[in-house]
């Protein structure tokens, strides 16, 4: 199993923590967007308040995904706190 | 459907907004907009220095789009105009802008409501509010979230002859 690096963007309050950008080594055939939050809480301590607030979504390559899809390696991959217009 | 959709870091004047989406109509007998506006004032009186609308990529704009489809759908409107700001806003200056057309008042009415609980509760936006101690993020209330969830309960194309 070959890993190399991907960027995950951390939108909104998210970016408190470590700021808007971290990178993290993913396995090459992905992982579900709940492994991926995992990994994250596990790496980033100061990510773990803000990631166990409120629902967290994942965008993928511009789509917001269900928890149950795969992020790989060379996905534009951003997560998502609650949003709020208007 | 006729909809126009924006995302914007200018400043936005709403009462121009209305009259260009006047000047389009044809034969719709109403016409209802909205305007939202920065407080200046946080929930706790706190003053806040200014509002901050962040947006990611294209998705902020699709966001939109999608609500304000699925407003075309369930509505009998003929034509609508969403504006929203992005970046660094000043208590007083506006944030959205919507504005629908109808044959009827109802529609137009209903649709403008439609959209905006939408938009507070699904539109890819994260806000924060700048005091001079710190930040505060602005999430979707309890009562933002009943707001959208009543419209889930109605189906169909709604307030044709209201």
């Amino acid at each position: 199993m070959v890993a190399s690096g991907t960027r995950i963007e951390l939108c909104g309050r998210l970016a408190d923590g470590c700021g808007p950008f971290v990178d993290l080594l993913l396995p090459a055939d992905g992982v579900p967007v709940t492994g991926l939050i995992s990994i994250l809480r596990g790496r980033f301590p100061a990510l773990q308040s803000a990631l166990s607030k409120g629902r967290i979504r994942a965008c993928v390559n511009e789509t917001i995904v269900p928890d149950e899809a795969f992020v790989r390696p060379d996905d534009l991959v951003a997560l998502f706190p609650p949003v709020s217009g208007g | 459907m006729n909809s126009q959709v924006e995302l914007t870091e200018d400043r936005l004047d709403p009462p121009a907004r209305l009259a260009s989406f006047a000047a389009m109509l044809e034969d719709e007998g109403a016409v209802a907009s909205f305007t939202g506006r920065a407080r200046g004032k946080a929930k706790d009186g706190s003053l806040v220095g200014a509002l901050v609308l962040e947006t990611y990529r294209g998705v902020t704009l699709a966001s939109m789009q999608a609500i304000v489809d699925e407003a075309h759908e369930k509505f009998a409107i003929s034509r609508s105009h969403v504006v929203h700001r992005a970046g660094r806003i000043l208590p007083g200056e506006p944030i959205v802008f919507v504005a629908t057309a109808s044959s009827h008042r109802r529609a137009a009415f209903e649709a403008v409501n439609y959209l905006m609980d939408r938009l507070k509760t699904e539109a890819v936006f994260w806000k924060r509010e700048e005091y001079t101690g710190g930040v505060y993020w602005i999430e979707p209330t309890v009562q933002d979230q009943e707001d959208t969830a009543r419209w889930l309960q109605s189906e169909g194309k709604e307030n044709a002859r209201n």
